[in-house]
């Protein structure tokens, strides 16, 4: 499944999803055991984890009975591209100011 | 803990404290970082990514002081600041957008360890402040991002 990026970004802006990839980051995990520790309804979970699904971020596992969900590795590259421009940014202004000091260097001695 | 880059620690996106990390190894003195920092006509030559001097820097350097750094660039959308904490030249603190911004200098056998940390109140805010960041940058990504952030309002 292709991964839609404004889909993405939908679905990563809710805390509650956010805290469902944390979890699902540390391994697969049934709607059972995830609705316990956020004091969600199954039903409640189930409709998050749709939403999930639909932007790509999570899949289902092997495991036809249980179906539990699990991160897709590509949701972690979606997440760190998202960043990237904004460390590029930081990276630049941080490369100018090596320029700088090097430059205020050379002009002092 | 979220490292974007797995070839280095330089450049972390801790979830958790809501915390943006950026490290790097400067060939100067903790000083002379602090004052490139610190003095207007300094910054001003390294602030804008694009690599143009700003259009105006200006520093109120005290505990509560304002500053405000203007790209040529982005005219409308200033940075802009209070300093918290100023302590040459290990440490400067300041807040900007409502994150928390720490510079540390931490002097090593070939100049500078400079981290500089970016700490945000909640993991919408982080969201909202590298979104921010990114109206500077470039590319598709940002494109991307700029239009769901539009159309998200």
């Amino acid at each position: 499944m292709e991964i839609n990026l404004d889909r993405a970004f939908g679905a990563l802006s809710d805390p509650t999803r956010r805290a469902i990839l944390a979890r699902l980051a540390q391994g697969e995990a049934t709607v059972g055991e995830l609705a316990a520790p956020f004091r969600l309804s199954q039903p409640a979970v189930s409709k998050h984890l749709r939403v999930l699904e639909h932007a790509g971020l999570i899949d289902q596992g092997r495991d036809a009975q249980r179906r539990p969900r699990r991160l897709r590795p590509e949701a972690i590259k979606i997440v760190a591209d998202w960043a990237e421009p904004f460390r590029i940014l930081w990276e630049r202004r941080f490369d100018n100011l090596e320029r700088h000091l090097a430059a205020e260097k050379t002009e002092k001695s | 803990m979220l490292p974007t880059d797995t070839n280095s620690v330089a450049f972390t996106i801790d979830e958790v404290t809501h915390t943006i990390r950026f490290a790097r190894d400067l060939d100067a003195s903790p000083e002379r970082v602090f004052d490139a920092w610190t003095q207007p006509d300094q910054l001003a030559n390294w602030w804008d990514a694009m690599g143009d001097r700003l259009a105006i820097c200006e520093m109120d350097l005290r505990p509560g002081g304002a500053f405000r750094f203007v790209s040529r660039h982005h005219p409308d959308k200033p940075f802009t600041g209070t300093y918290l904490e100023i302590s040459p030249p290990a440490r400067l603190v300041f807040d900007a957008n409502g994150a928390t911004g720490t510079v540390l200098l931490d002097e090593e056998s070939a100049g500078t360890r400079m981290r500089v940390e970016i700490a945000c109140s909640s993991a919408d805010h982080l969201a909202q402040f590298v979104a921010m960041g990114v109206a500077d940058g470039t590319g598709k990504t940002l494109n991307n991002l700029e239009k769901y952030l539009e159309a998200n309002g």
